[in-house]
């Protein structure tokens, strides 16, 4: 699977004496081109950063950058818009999520990949279905659910409680897939030698498979944390008040709350970038890789 | 493999074949017991609710059993519905007709692409009688967001994977700083959606001093409403155009470049691994027989790459019909539901106006357009893929 990685070797090199004015000039138009992308992609976070340390005035009037920074407007957004709380919500919910999505998915995907038993193609096959369905067919069901109208659960109601946010999430098909095409290309001798010494399926798994596996279940986990993080849409609707209220649900009522502070809104937008951004700075490699490989053997 | 395994180990007496065969299918169980659950219970199990809840006269609690009620507010009769599945069915049969029948005839290509036309042009007549009449009959508010949501999917989505591709292609020569162009296309992509949406609903906004209206300015473009302004695009760049061909609002327009922006990277990083999958030795071949560049790049480099672009362009659309998020950010009250697409139109209908039962039959709808999408595309794109 590591082969898959993104390695790039230039493929088509001209060969160095036929290197004409013409290859120049298409070697500065790529130049040109990529950077300028990067100028696009980047521009809505400098401009994001930028504003975030405006005072009021100067992102009405439009200046590109801050006189004096404002540093106080992070302190500001941080009180007044309730973000320490909406950020520790997160927190937790996105760490209890990633505890129960890893137990899971490396469970099922090492069934799926390496057990034999009876319905395994159907039962995966119904998993990927999962995978498919649009959120809003999903999403009135489990709001009944998750308020205990369709059968008992334990509680009488989760709206507002920690579980409606992190249960319905520690289990989906993309991870059990990913680890499953892992777990399945491990050499048989591993297991062989592993049965002849008595170990059973668990203990191969903890002791063998799991440390040969970091690089899939880091992506697993990188993209447990950044779904989790980023939810919006099922939040919004079982989180009625601050008590479990996640970030990005309470960036958005601080959205309709702050009006033209502009400014304070910016330094939230940021606040609520921080940790995302941290993540994929320190596992950019590895993020950009798992995603080319799900994306190719999906 | 367990057989083998077994044979080796005689010395556990009392363990038959057959023993350690089943203890084998329960662990199977046990381990995917727990995702299991998960997944029945909140992925699977709601699809059957939604439908059950679509056939009941539901808003917040259950009312009276309504059978197809629901489905007809949509289409206004099942006839309508059907005459615009045989539309379809036709358009579809006419892209068949024109890649494969007649084959084997003489002059057959011919004859396919004339009897292909006209199947279209009858296909395209019904279509058209069918959705008509389900506007006039059905709920033109949610066929209107189908609309909007096919503007989306065909505005962002092929805008995305050429760019993707053209960025890819290009970084992937020697470029001095590879690592850090990459890491900045793909930065959109993991930014949360609801914080970007917010920074473009600034960078969008109707102000004259807006980043928008500054960058149009540059080309001497008089400043716009953007996000807030329901006219579509072509209506005011002067063409006089109404109906489904005048395209996007402005405000829809604007959204989709948020969408575009947030997804090439994606499409780019895949489009790079991609192309690190060509053998090199297929481009040493081709050199040596003299091919050109141009020649390897459409007999070599675009086969190989077709089922990377066809998994793009298929998670791109099914991206677009769920997409919810941004758009529930970036649309403003004064763009009306010219910015609605299904997902959210359904989202309004459940949370705002409490038709449960009205919500659930639109999101059963959308869930089987979505599936016949993937189907058709499978159908059509899917033959044209080079799996090498």
């Amino acid at each position: 699977m590591d082969s898959v990685a993104v390695k790039q070797k230039p493929v088509v090199s001209a060969p160095r004496a036929k290197r004409s004015r013409f290859y120049y000039v298409g070697r500065i138009l790529t130049y040109a081109i990529l950077i300028l992308g990067a100028i696009v992609f980047i521009f809505p976070f400098f401009w994001m950063i930028s504003s975030s340390l405006m005072t009021l005035g100067e992102t009405i009037t439009r200046a590109l950058m801050p006189k004096v920074p404002q540093w106080v407007n992070y302190v500001d957004a941080w009180n007044q818009a309730k973000f320490s709380k909406y950020f520790l919500n997160s927190v937790l919910i996105t760490l209890g999520t990633l505890v129960g999505l890893l137990i899971t998915s490396i469970l099922a995907g090492y069934a799926f990949g390496r057990i034999d038993f009876k319905g395994k193609n159907i039962l995966f096959g119904l998993f990927l279905a999962t995978m498919m369905i649009p959120e809003s067919v999903t999403l009135i069901p489990n709001y009944l659910l998750i308020r205990g109208n369709i059968f008992p659960i334990p509680g009488g109601t989760w709206l507002n409680k920690y579980w409606s946010l992190t249960v319905p999430f520690i289990a989906n098909a993309f991870s059990i897939f990913l680890l499953r095409q892992f777990f399945a290309q491990i050499p048989k001798e591993l297991w062989d030698a592993a049965r002849m010494d008595g170990a059973d399926h668990l203990r191969f798994l903890i002791q063998v498979v799991l440390p040969i596996s970091k690089a899939p279940i880091m992506t697993v986990l990188l993209f447990g944390f950044t779904g989790s993080w980023n939810a919006f849409q099922w939040p919004l609707l079982v989180t009625t008040n601050d008590t479990w209220r996640p970030i990005m649900v309470g960036l958005w009522s601080f959205v309709n709350e702050a009006g033209p502070q502009t400014h304070l809104l910016m330094a939230g937008a940021v606040i609520s970038l921080i940790p995302i951004l941290i993540i994929y700075f320190l596992t950019q490699k590895q993020f950009t890789q798992g995603i080319a490989t799900t994306g190719l053997k999906g | 493999m367990t057989e083998a395994t077994i044979t080796v180990k005689p010395k556990k007496s009392g363990t038959t074949l057959h023993k350690l065969k089943t203890r084998e299918q329960l662990t199977g169980y046990l381990f995917i017991l727990p995702a299991l659950i998960v997944i029945l219970v909140f992925g699977l199990f709601p699809i059957l609710y939604s439908f059950y809840m679509s056939l009941f006269n539901w808003r917040v609690t259950k009312g009276a059993f309504i059978g197809d009620k629901n489905y007809l507010l949509i289409f206004g009769s099942w006839t309508n519905l059907l005459i615009t599945l045989a539309g379809v069915a036709l358009i579809i049969g006419a892209f068949w007709i024109w890649s494969n029948a007649f084959k084997t005839l003489n002059k057959g290509q011919m004859i396919a692409k004339i009897i292909a036309a006209a199947v279209m042009i009858v296909g395209g007549v019904i279509f058209v009688t069918g959705w008509g009449q389900m506007i006039n009959a059905g709920n033109p508010t949610f066929l209107k967001s189908l609309i909007v949501t096919l503007y989306y999917a065909i505005g962002t989505v092929p805008a995305e994977v050429i760019l993707g591709m053209i960025l890819a292609f290009l970084l992937y020569q020697d470029i001095v700083g590879k690592d850090i162009f990459r890491m900045i296309y793909f930065l959109p992509y993991v930014t949360p959606s609801v914080t970007s949406a917010v920074v473009f609903q600034i960078i969008f906004s109707l102000r004259e001093t807006s980043i928008a209206n500054m960058i149009v300015g540059w080309f001497g473009i008089s400043p716009q409403k953007w996000r807030f302004e329901p006219k579509p695009l072509l209506n005011l760049l002067g063409l006089n155009i109404s109906g489904f061909l005048a395209g996007p609002s402005l405000a829809l327009f604007s959204i989709m470049i948020f969408g575009i922006w947030s997804f090439v990277g994606y499409n780019t990083v895949i489009f790079l691994a991609g192309l690190g999958n060509i053998p090199k030795e297929t481009y040493e071949a081709a050199e040596i027989d003299g091919a050109t560049k141009s020649q390897m790049f459409r007999n070599i480099t675009m086969p190989l790459l077709s089922p990377t672009t066809f998994y793009l362009v298929l998670i791109g659309f099914i991206g677009t019909f769920k997409a919810f998020n941004h758009i529930y950010v970036l649309r403003t009250p004064s763009a009306g539901d010219s910015v609605i697409t299904t997902s959210l139109l359904i989202f309004d209908n459940f949370y705002k106006a409490n038709q449960y039962g009205i919500a659930t039959a639109q999101a059963i709808v959308l869930f089987l357009v979505i599936l016949g999408l993937t189907l058709a595309q499978n159908k059509l794109m899917g033959e044209r893929v080079f799996y090498g």
